[in-house]
């Protein structure tokens, strides 16, 4: 019974860890940029989050029809004030501005809300379904259902709109998607908005199911690579097999050995895929077209 | 229809074009050949606008455009066909071709124009659903051909569109870059093929190290002795034309067959 309690809610937060790391994967796929202020972002987005529940006691998945549109802002303004000018060596020096951008934040963080551990309150957050000896904190379901309801609404825009189009192509081969009158920059924009907007709502959800301070960020950013390395980066679908997978198998050994082991787990199996499968469980030969 | 005067491009280690000066004519096909590094697919890319003049006048139906973004060129009517397969190979044929007419946003345009490209290219229609990467080469080559189309250019740009095809499935290449001049369309052609490329061509162009050195019709350039010696390691004199050339039309060189 232990296993499947552990199974159930590595599925669960698999599925928040899948919308988190969605974001970093999408941004990667179209610019090669790993972004590694994805991990600051979720906190700021779960901060965000929390100030809003605070000051107006509204419910927390109420605070992303705000926190996501303010977020996606950011991602889009940071890309035109700071990656679209690089001339030179561009993915590189991304890298480093992503870097820089993630030192800012955390430090205004730091100062805004000091390095106490805090968590999102709701009226449910203590509440579980009860089957047999099966515990299913509401929590985690509503997590899991509004990352699949965001997962599906990425789904859409990728396969049915003619932006998701364009990004595919972008993600592909950015120089013939120009000389189809795709513009470039706004699609990387667009899609790293929507990666820091992903990042808006994956940040409430975890704020609502563990405690944060801005240091977090760097167990959140570390997972969130091994997620995407293991998808597959630029895999979308990639991302979200690899997240739940960790999950259960991270959570499984917590409770059938020690919560030690199961995080140890998380990057073994990384370095064990690595070893074996270069491109990841999920992804292809790296074959980008320049 | 699309000049080039005093133009100088490169990629940041210095010009790769030195002072090219070219006139395409309205109608024509122009055929751009010479050895590897003569700066062929540099022209090409300035013509697209992926990579912008350091200096000199390149203008399209009167207009500058060396300032211009893909994206503008695009609209002003010029579409480019990479050098290598350039395909969104994970998306399907047809939504490669449909991504032709990005630009377009009437839907029913979209469609009449689709129907147009069918016509002419079948395998759009008989492959619409599968992923393009799974078709062969020559395959691909037709549907970028159709994708090109989708915009209803007035210059089609073709940078080595024979490359890596067997020879029928070349064939059936040159045989649509006519088709496509025959409907109206003018076309700039850059081809390793040179037999091939300039007999197709009433304008054919020798590059070599940046410059323009050799223009003529195509079967002029074809003919000219001085393309035996650039092709096997020589060069060709400055200046010289193939009107003022000598040996016009006798002992046509055996080069560059390329298939």
């Amino acid at each position: 019974m232990l296993i499947l309690q552990g199974i159930i809610d590595g599925i669960l937060i698999g599925g928040l860890y899948a919308l988190m790391g969605a974001g970093l994967t999408l941004v990667f796929g179209v610019m090669e940029i790993i972004n590694f202020a994805q991990g600051i972002l979720v906190i700021l987005g779960a901060f965000l989050s929390y100030s809003l529940v605070r000051a107006t006691h509204i419910d927390p998945f109420v605070t992303i029809l705000i926190t996501i549109p303010a977020m996606f802002l950011l991602g889009y303004g940071v890309y035109y004030l700071l990656i679209a000018r690089l001339k030179r060596d561009r993915v590189i020096m991304s890298l480093l501005v992503m870097f820089a951008v993630a030192q800012v934040i955390e430090g205004v963080l730091d100062i805004a809300y000091g390095g106490t551990l805090v968590q999102i309150h709701a009226s449910y957050v203590d509440t579980s379904l009860r089957f047999g000896s099966i515990n299913i904190p509401l929590v985690y379901l509503y997590a899991f259902i509004l990352s699949a309801v965001l997962m599906g609404c990425i789904y859409v825009i990728l396969y049915k709109t003619k932006f998701g189009r364009a990004l595919r192509a972008t993600t592909q081969n950015p120089a013939a998607a120009q000389l189809v009158g795709i513009d470039v920059h706004r699609v990387s924009a667009a899609t790293l908005g929507i990666g820091v907007g992903l990042a808006a709502a994956g940040g409430m959800l975890y704020g609502m199911t563990a405690s944060f301070n801005p240091a977090s960020s760097y167990d959140l950013i570390s997972r969130l690579l091994v997620i995407v390395i293991l998808g597959g980066f630029g895999s979308v679908g990639g991302a979200m097999a690899a997240a739940i997978i960790m999950v259960v198998i991270e959570d499984v050994v917590a409770v059938t050995w020690s919560p030690v082991w199961g995080q140890t787990m998380f990057y073994l199996v990384l370095v064990a895929v690595l070893l074996f499968r270069q491109q990841g469980i999920f992804g292809k030969q790296i074959a980008r077209a320049q | 229809m699309l000049v080039f005067e005093g133009l100088f491009a490169g990629y940041g280690g210095g010009d790769i074009l030195k002072g090219v000066d070219l006139v395409i004519e309205e109608g024509s096909v122009t055929c751009v050949v010479g050895p590897n590094g003569a700066g062929k697919s540099t022209l090409m890319k300035v013509v697209s606008g992926l990579l912008h003049p350091r200096v000199g006048k390149l203008e399209f139906q009167g207009q500058s455009i060396a300032k211009a973004t893909p994206r503008q060129i695009l609209k002003a009517g010029i579409v480019q066909i990479m050098q290598a397969r350039n395909l969104f190979t994970e998306l399907t044929v047809r939504e490669n071709v449909e991504l032709g007419a990005f630009l377009i946003k009437d839907s029913s345009v979209v469609a009449k124009r689709l129907d147009e490209v069918c016509d002419m290219f079948p395998i759009v229609a008989q492959r619409a659903k599968d992923r393009a990467g799974a078709l062969s080469g020559g395959q691909q080559r037709m549907v970028e051909f159709a994708r090109a189309l989708m915009m209803d250019p007035v210059l089609v740009a073709l940078d080595e569109p024979s490359m890596g095809l067997e020879p029928r499935s070349a064939q059936i290449i040159y045989d649509s870059i006519a088709t496509m001049n025959k409907n109206g369309r003018t076309v700039l052609l850059v081809e390793q093929n040179v037999r091939a490329g300039l007999s197709l061509a009433s304008h054919g162009v020798v590059m070599e190290a940046g410059r323009v050195r050799l223009e003529g019709t195509g079967a002029e350039v074809l003919a000219n002795p001085q393309m035996r010696a650039l092709y096997l390691g020589g060069t060709i004199e400055e200046g010289q034309g193939v009107a003022s050339s000598t040996g016009v039309g006798a002992g046509a060189p055996a080069f560059g067959n390329g298939s």
